[in-house]
């Protein structure tokens, strides 16, 4: 199954460059062999059966037909050893701990754009800035309760922090059913490992979101808003309020009446103080934001203005996962911290500022330029993977509204084995962690992996034809 | 609960439900012109119409294949709404909405059976044998109720669930009754009595009942009685009585739950109904004409629907 398979120079996750195994993956490589690739292939079909009859699907918009697809799932597991996990999970920690205050001082006294750390423009200037809350106290000061941060390998095998998605990150359902069903078809390759549990992260994202209640409430009305069954993500909004066993409401299963949020139920109206929001915050409240927004709720935003309500993750976040502010993170983690990065993050060049901008233009044929406030993998260019006529395109784009990109250098990311018809393949792939910032802070121990399925891709989002695969972070020995 | 919920749950029951009778008709009635077609070869075009006649959709030209046409009609065609693939997608779409309010064994059970209709391999299926795939809807239809009775807790969900059920059952029997009592009597000069036995015998799997009935009865295939059974009979799940009663007692418990005493029209509508079923004579029903009465109730059964639809789905 592993004849002729190629590390190319690239980092691999289960082979060190020598073409041996690494420690922590010759349990799982020698089950494969006994197993051989016949009941492998056929636990494969078993794992897309599940999956279907399970509903576990995302939605592509562009495709008009047949809407809902089957996330594509790998079945070898990706396993991070406990000495590795327990440094991106400090880092972790260190990074939401420093994104947290950052809003909370940007919405209030805005020391560190006093102080010159951060050029005030590029605040002002950022889409995601929201004047709304400007002097508005969120419960218990959090702002971003739920983050899911993108991590990648360079060739040397180091981590890096590609982004932090400190909105409305998702991903998590599949981080949850992806370990239910290696449950089902591979019980006994758990059996070589002591793999951390994954299975309590809704009940501590319960917790978190009963910790941000109002004062004045014993026993909160806690729900999630999905902007509804068409939403890519709905699968997720849906399972995570089964998790939880709380409403999954839509925008007009809600009203504001004198200055409270209530649900419409079969036995009238019923107050909600929590909501666990999947919503931009664009289209929360018409009266505020979007008017034309027919998936919020006109009036919500100064229930939440006077404390009436909380929202997770607060709204304004997105001034934090700005891809130009981005690179500034590092530069929080020292000011309001004292402390050095753990995760350092990807060199980036800031197209607002002039001589980036040069440098960029310059090098488009080896830099990866993206959007600014896009996600998804949308509205980027893959330098050195792109035409001259789409790099011309692209300089005339910079040029006209350089605020809203940003370049980094082409890292070529880690690859770890997939199926590939009859034998395996080296295919790249990222690791999404999910950080949970309620009383305190929780790292789910895995994450989501994401693989380009793609031979040689480096784009993994599900939305470009990603796939995933169950992460085992293993207890320490 | 949700007031959108509860609209979602309980079309999606009643979808299910619906799915389940176009598939037992079909499958009936495939089986009784197996056994009298040569008997009387004019009656069946009318029988395969008659079909339509009871899903209320128009009849289909006459002509060769009338039988294949009906078949497909009521399958897999997507224009008719009450198509079995229709009825399942509906019922899915709405699951799909309440994925939170039902248990993953209700929602992987109608999953299935969606996908078993709607798969790549299902029109092969259905060429290769209608039966086969006939069986496995109302099997489906059976588990899945069986799933909400046991694995979901018996609150509002739930009862909004057994309100659609039996309203639907109400309906399509009410309708079932009606047409074939209608067919047998306007042709009852060609019938001998062994025609005559196998159409009510059909009549009676056609609401899954022949079993109960033969145990109630001896046997006896009286077309009267057969009627009053479906019509009247207390304690059989399928006659329309103890589906009102069942309605009844869904709404009054949603009613109490939610409003606690105030009066509920639904559960006033379905109260004058169920004590009209409870007082009822064979007798009396059978001289104001058995497609008057059942027509009565099924006026009925749909004014209890549009007042549930005002009272608990549109606040």
């Amino acid at each position: 199954m592993f004849d002729n398979y190629e590390v190319d120079g690239l980092f691999d996750e289960v082979f060190s460059s020598d073409g041996r195994p690494r420690k922590h993956y010759s349990p799982l490589l020698s089950r494969l062999k006994v197993l051989g690739q016949a009941a492998f292939e056929k636990r494969r079909r078993v794992t897309d059966v599940l999956f279907r009859n399970q509903g576990i699907t995302f939605t592509v918009y562009s495709d008009t037909r047949g809407v809902e697809k089957i996330f594509p799932f790998d079945l070898v597991p990706r396993i991070v050893p406990a000495d590795e996990w327990d440094l991106i999970e400090r880092g972790l920690i260190q990074r939401i701990t420093a994104l947290n205050l950052f809003c909370q001082d940007i919405y209030h006294g805005q020391r560190i754009l006093r102080e010159r750390v951060i050029p005030p423009e590029l605040i002002y200037g950022a889409k995601m800035f929201r004047r709304e809350m400007f002097g508005v106290k969120v419960p218990r000061d959090i702002y971003i309760h739920i983050c899911g941060t993108d991590l990648i390998r360079d060739k040397e095998g180091k981590y890096y922090v590609l982004e932090d998605n400190g909105r409305t990150p998702s991903g998590v359902s599949y981080v949850l059913e992806n370990r239910a069903v290696m449950k089902r078809v591979f019980p006994s390759l758990f059996s070589a490992y002591r793999v951390r549990a994954i299975e309590d992260y809704p009940f501590n994202l319960l917790q978190c979101l009963k910790h941000i209640a109002p004062h004045h409430v014993d026993d909160a009305g806690i729900a999630i808003l999905t902007p509804g069954i068409y939403n890519s993500a709905y699968f997720e909004h849906s399972f995570l309020a089964r998790q939880m066993g709380v409403e999954l409401v839509e925008g007009r299963d809600l009203v504001v009446d004198k200055g409270f949020l209530y649900m419409r139920t079969t036995a009238g109206l019923r107050r909600v103080d929590v909501l666990y929001r999947r919503v931009d915050d664009d289209f929360l409240d018409p009266l505020c934001f979007r008017p034309d927004s027919v998936l919020g709720v006109p009036g919500l935003m100064n229930v939440y203005r006077v404390g009436n309500l909380a929202l997770a993750n607060a709204v304004g976040t997105g001034v934090a996962d700005d891809k130009a502010i981005y690179p500034y993170v590092p530069d929080m983690i020292k000011f309001y911290m004292g402390q050095d990065p753990i995760l350092p993050n990807v060199k980036t060049y800031i197209c607002a500022n002039d001589s980036d901008r040069k440098y960029v233009l310059e090098h488009l044929d080896e830099l990866v330029v993206k959007s600014t406030n896009e996600s998804g993998g949308y509205g980027m260019l893959m330098g050195h993977q792109s035409t001259s006529e789409e790099r011309k395109k692209f300089a005339e784009k910079i040029a006209d509204d350089p605020r809203n990109f940003i370049a980094q250098p082409v890292i070529q990311l880690s690859q770890h084995p997939s199926l590939v018809d009859d034998h395996f393949e080296g295919r790249r792939v990222d690791l999404r962690p999910y950080i949970i910032h309620g009383q305190k802070v929780i790292v789910m121990p895995g994450g989501l992996t994401r693989v380009a399925l793609r031979k040689g891709s480096l784009v993994v989002n599900s939305s470009q034809g990603g796939g995933s695969k169950d992460t085992w972070v293993l207890e320490d020995e | 609960m949700l007031a959108r919920d509860a609209d979602a749950m309980y079309w999606m029951a009643r979808y299910v439900e619906r799915a389940e009778h176009v598939a037992r008709l079909l499958l009936v009635n495939s089986n009784l012109l197996i056994d009298v077609g040569d008997l009387a070869p004019a009656l069946q075009a009318r029988q395969w119409q008659s079909l339509l006649t009871i899903l209320r959709s128009p009849e289909l030209p006459d002509g060769p294949d009338l039988a294949q046409r009906v078949g497909q009609f009521l399958t897999v065609n997507a224009d008719n709404p009450n198509s079995i693939l229709n009825c399942l997608t509906r019922a899915r779409e709405n699951a799909r909405g309440i994925r939170e309010n039902i248990s993953s064994e209700m929602w992987e059970n109608l999953n299935t059976l969606y996908w078993s209709l709607r798969g790549d391999d299902a029109p092969g299926r259905f060429d290769e044998s209608p039966d086969d795939l006939y069986r496995s809807v109302m099997t489906g239809s059976m588990l899945f109720q069986g799933l909400t009775d046991q694995t979901l807790a018996h609150d509002q969900r739930w009862l909004f669930t057994q309100l659609a059920k039996y309203l639907e059952r109400t309906d399509v029997t009410c309708r079932v009754i009606q047409t074939k009592y209608d067919i047998l009597k306007s042709n009852e000069q060609i019938f001998d009595s062994t025609l005559r036995n196998l159409h009510w015998m059909a009549v009676l799997r056609s609401c899954c009942s022949i079993e109960a009935y033969r145990r109630h009865y001896l046997g006896d295939m009286e077309p009267t009685r057969v009627a009053g059974f479906l019509i009247l009979e207390r304690s059989f799940p399928r006659s329309i009585r103890f589906s009102v009663s069942g309605a009844l007692s869904a709404i009054s418990a949603i009613r109490a739950g939610a409003r606690g005493n105030a009066i509920d029209p639904t559960e006033r509508i379905l109260g004058r109904l169920d004590a009209q079923l409870e007082y009822a004579e064979l007798g009396e029903i059978l001289s104001e004409g058995i497609a008057n009465y059942l027509q009565r109730i099924q006026t009925t059964v749909h004014e209890a629907a549009v007042a549930v639809q005002q009272s608990y789905f549109m606040h």
